[in-house]
Formats: structure tokens, sequence, C-alpha cells
């Protein structure tokens, strides 16, 4: 490589670089002096160091790991749903998608909708007296549970995020498995394999990449959770529905704790490393897509 | 033979598919073509007297919640937001392609970026904003949504340049063209497709943040994502269903749009961008 194009290469991701370290590296900064500090809006400027306290008020908050179980059940819970429906529709729709391209565009509609406005849809579809859904329970079963107290409210979010998010493993899904060789199912079919065993033993192995991958991005975008949440049920449902995002969000403005505020989203960083070595280490072992 | 029947069994569950998951887009248009009156006694999905007296309600209340100021807003920090990301990616995408500059680090960085939860940068970048004055601001707003949306348009960029072949380049190189030259007139029209793909899919996704918008606007710059559910206590006592119901349609409208319009770009990048990434 000569010396002018390194210059050359170094001047074109300068922008980029700069302004990641001032709206990603020096926020993180931040992050780490203010969680080390008691601070507050009166001595933003000047923090005084006080150590790990904000870590150890966060640790032994019963609230934060609530809110981390809630994320943590939340995310794995829908992700599985979400992407065994996916794998469903993709594998039994594909001879209709692979006439008509265009019909996935209706089944991908629910992706482009604000996830914030999705829940305060579901504010009016879910309500007693103007919502559709209760009307139809009602009309159908006679009865409908109270969608957003604490015993459903939980069933209730899951439903929300499964709608709204299998459409996106439904169309990674459906590309996966359309790219698998019409030959490899031919030399199968050879073989004497069709239908269900097909299925199981050629078109799941191939696909199994692409359904690890999905599941980790569902996993991760669903673990923080925040928008339909908030506008859906806020912290409601005596805070049976708080997720991690929600928890540091409310200390930080609710509470005005800056110190717990930034011990916790510290927190939630290292987790995500920890999430994102999983992931690391477990598709480095698979045989790349 | 039993293919016809399996194959109306398809085309049933492809109906109940899309309406099931697109049902409260359907419910709250239906809502939103009902009168107030009809609303609170008929909440069924059929409508006796459709009505657009809604969303000239909407319109009408602009003195208090005005619905074309958010809009305005969202509009214009989202092509602010995504004309930034593009601009600062294509150039670092080119980089890393060509000469392998930042691959080791910076395409890494962007990639984990995405499975970071962004709430961890927001109380000190809000801290930021206060001290130098971005609160509230579209610009404010823009830069955040920039920042959601390069990590997926530099991932999208990488990998579509590395693909281009680089003959057309060198044969630039040879006639004199400077870098900078060859960026503008050779790379950047040969990944036109790319360019309206990623723009299209950073729009959408700008068009629909919230948790900035909530955090960093009061007013002046408030997304619509944000601003809509103002409109759920314009009235002071009970919410008025048809007017909240006209305002979430009006707010998801242009991404709903441009999502059936161009569904093909936006599959093609969401899927490169999860396989690639």
């Amino acid at each position: 490589m000569p010396r002018t194009s390194r210059f050359e290469g170094r001047l074109l991701i300068a922008p980029l670089t700069v302004f990641l370290i001032a709206l990603l590296g020096f926020p993180l900064v931040l992050d780490i002096i203010y969680s080390i500090s008691r601070v507050g809006f009166e001595n933003i400027r000047a923090p005084e160091p006080i150590g790990f306290s904000n870590y150890a008020k966060a640790i032994a908050d019963p609230e934060f790991w609530a809110a981390a179980w809630f994320s943590l059940r939340f995310g794995l819970i829908v992700s599985v749903i979400q992407v065994v429906a996916g794998l469903g529709l993709a594998v039994f729709l594909a001879p209709l998608f692979a006439k008509r391209p265009w019909l996935i565009a209706l089944l991908m509609l629910p992706m482009m909708v604000a996830p914030a406005l999705v829940g305060l849809m579901y504010r009016l579809i879910l309500h007693e007296f103007v919502g559709a859904v209760p009307y139809y329970l009602l009309e159908w079963y006679g009865d409908f549970p109270a969608f957003l107290g604490r015993d459903w409210a939980f069933t209730t979010l899951v439903v929300v995020e499964t709608l709204q998010w299998t459409p996106f493993a439904l169309l990674i899904l459906h590309s996966s498995y359309a790219a698998i060789s019409p030959d490899v199912r031919e030399a199968a079919a050879l073989d004497g394999a069709r239908g269900r065993r097909l299925f199981f033993n050629i078109d799941l192995p191939l696909m199994m990449p692409a359904i690890g991958i999905t599941f980790f991005i569902r996993f991760i975008d669903s673990f923080r959770v925040f928008d339909n949440l908030y506008t859906l049920v806020g912290p409601g449902a005596g805070g049976s529905t708080t997720s991690m995002s929600i928890y540091i969000y409310q200390a930080f403005f609710k509470v005005g704790d800056i110190g717990l505020a930034v011990a916790a989203s510290m927190l939630l960083l290292v987790a995500s490393f920890v999430v994102l070595w999983l992931i690391n280490g477990l598709t480095a072992r698979k045989a790349p897509l | 033979m039993r293919k016809p029947l399996v194959n109306a069994l398809r085309w049933l569950v492809f109906i109940a598919a899309v309406v099931i998951l697109n049902f409260p887009v359907i419910a709250t248009l239906v809502t939103s073509l009902k009168s107030e009156a009809e609303i609170m006694t008929n909440a069924s999905l059929i409508i006796e007297a459709p009505t657009l007296d809604n969303y000239a309600a909407v319109f009408a209340m602009a003195d208090r919640f005005d619905i074309l100021h958010f809009l305005t807003n969202s509009l214009v920090a989202s092509l602010i937001g995504s004309a930034l990301a593009i601009a600062l990616a294509f150039p670092a995408a080119y980089a890393m392609a060509r000469f392998g500059v930042g691959r080791s680090w910076l395409l890494p960085l962007a990639v984990n970026l995405r499975a970071v939860p962004l709430i961890i940068f927001a109380i000190p970048i809000y801290l930021m904003y206060q001290q130098v004055g971005l609160l509230d601001t579209r610009f404010g707003l823009a830069l955040i949504l920039c920042l959601v949306n390069v990590p997926l348009v530099l991932v999208l960029f990488a990998s579509s340049i590395a693909d281009l072949p680089l003959e057309i380049e060198e044969a630039g190189r040879v006639d004199g063209a400077g870098t900078l030259r060859l960026l503008v007139y050779v790379v950047a029209p040969m990944s036109l497709n790319v360019v309206a793909a990623s723009s299209v899919l950073a729009f959408i996704y700008s068009w629909n943040e919230f948790l900035f918008g909530l955090m960093l606007t009061t007013n002046s710059a408030t997304p619509v994502s944000v601003g809509a559910s103002f409109f759920f206590a314009a009235s002071g006592g009970g919410v008025r269903w048809g007017v909240a119901a006209a305002v979430m349609i009006l707010a998801t409208l242009p991404p709903l749009i441009l999502g059936l319009l161009m569904y093909r770009q936006i599959g093609r990048s969401m899927t490169a961008g999860a396989v690639k990434g």
C-alpha cells in the first residue's frame, strides 16, 4: 500500500471518526466519570468522585434486577416465538412468494410503523369501551381480560412485540430458504427424501446460520425494548413491565439520580458486551453464510 | 389431487397473517374514519357512516397542537440524519474496502454498536446537548438519527463497494483522477442502488425513532413519533379517540407508503444488513 493512499484513506474515514468520537466516545467517557461520582444538575461540570457507590446502589436495588430479569425474559420469549412463527410462515408461504414476490411487501408493513405509534395504537385497540379487541372477545366469548393489568401486561407486550417483528424473521428466513439451491433438493428427492424429511434433514440444517442470526438480532432488539412499552403501559402495571431501558430512563428523568442512571447504563453496556462475546463465539464456530 | 387444497390453505394463511400482523394499523384506520359519536357506540371494524371529520379536527387544533409542525420536524430531522449518515459512511466504507484503512476497528465497532442499547449514551448526550444548546433543535435530533443509522449504512456500503469491479477505478486512476473525483464520478454512480436502498431504510428508521426524540426535544423539534401522544390529552378530559386515531394514521402514512413502494430495496437492505453484520 503506497503511503499517499494510506493517507488518503485516513482522510476519508476522518469525518466519521470525528463524529463517532463526539457522539459516542465523549458520552462514554462522561458515563464512566459520572458513574463513579456524586453528581447532580448543580455540579454537572464538577462531579465529585465517590468510588463505586453508584454501582453498589444499582446492584442493591431490587428494581434494577427486576428490570434486568424482565428484559432477559421478554427478549428470550419474543425471539423464540418470532423465529418459530417466521420460519413456519416463510417455508409454508414460499410457493406464493415465488410466484408473486410483491406479496411479501404486505407482510413487511408492520416493520414500517414506529414501535412507539404501535404502542399508542394498542391503547386504542385494547380500550375496554372503544377498542376492537375487547369488542370482539365480548361478542365471541362473553369476556375479556384486563390486558394492561398486572396479570396480563407481560403477555400483552409479548404479543404486541411479536406481531410487529415476526415479519423481520419471516423476511430473513424467507430469503435464506429461497437461496437453497434446487439442485440440493433434487438430489435429496432422488434419495427418497420428501415432505417433512426433506425439510428437517436438508432445509433446516442449511438455514441454521440464518436462524441463529435472526434470533440474535431479535433478542438484542427486544432486550432493549423501550418505545412500545413506554407508550402502551409506561412503568404501569405495578412496575411489572419495567425493562432495563425504562429503568435507566426513569432513574434519570423521574428520580433525577444521574449517578444511579449512568451506573445502570454501564452495567447494561457490560451485559451487551457479554452477549456480543457469546454471539461472536457461537457464530465463529459455525460455517459462514 | 391434494395440491389445489394446499394452495388454498396457503392463501388462507397468507391473508390471515396480513390481517393479524397489520391489525393495529387496520383498526386504527377504521376508528379514524368513524364519527366521535359512532366510536362510542360501535367498537367493531364495520364503519356505519364513514367520515373525514377527525382529520379535519386534527388540522383545526393547529393553534394548540400542530400536526404539521411535528410532521415537518420528523421530515427535516430524518432527511438531514439519513443524508449525513450516508455522507459520513460512504467515504469511510470506500477507504475500508480499497485502502484497508480502519477495517480492523471501524467496521467491528459499527457492527457491534448495533447490538448496544443506545440508551447507554442517552444521558451523557442529553447533558452535552444541554451545555452546547442543541436540546430541542432539529439539527441536534438529526445528529442522533445519523448516529442511529451510521452502523447499518456503513455495513451496507462496505460490502457493496468491495463487490464493485476494480478495473473501472484503475482506468480512472490511469487517466489521472484523484480519489475524491473517483469517489464522486465513478464509485458513487455505480453505488446508486445501495445509496437509494440504504437511504430509504435510514429515513424510515429515523422517522420511527422515539427514545431520543422523547429525551432531547420539548416542543420546537419534537418529532411526530413523540408528538402523536400529545393529542391523546388534547381535549383535557377524556381522550378524543377519533382525533388520536387520525393523528396516528397521519404519522404512520409516510413510512408505510415508502415501505410499500420500496419493499424490494428495503427487504434487500434488511437482509444484507443482517447477514453481513
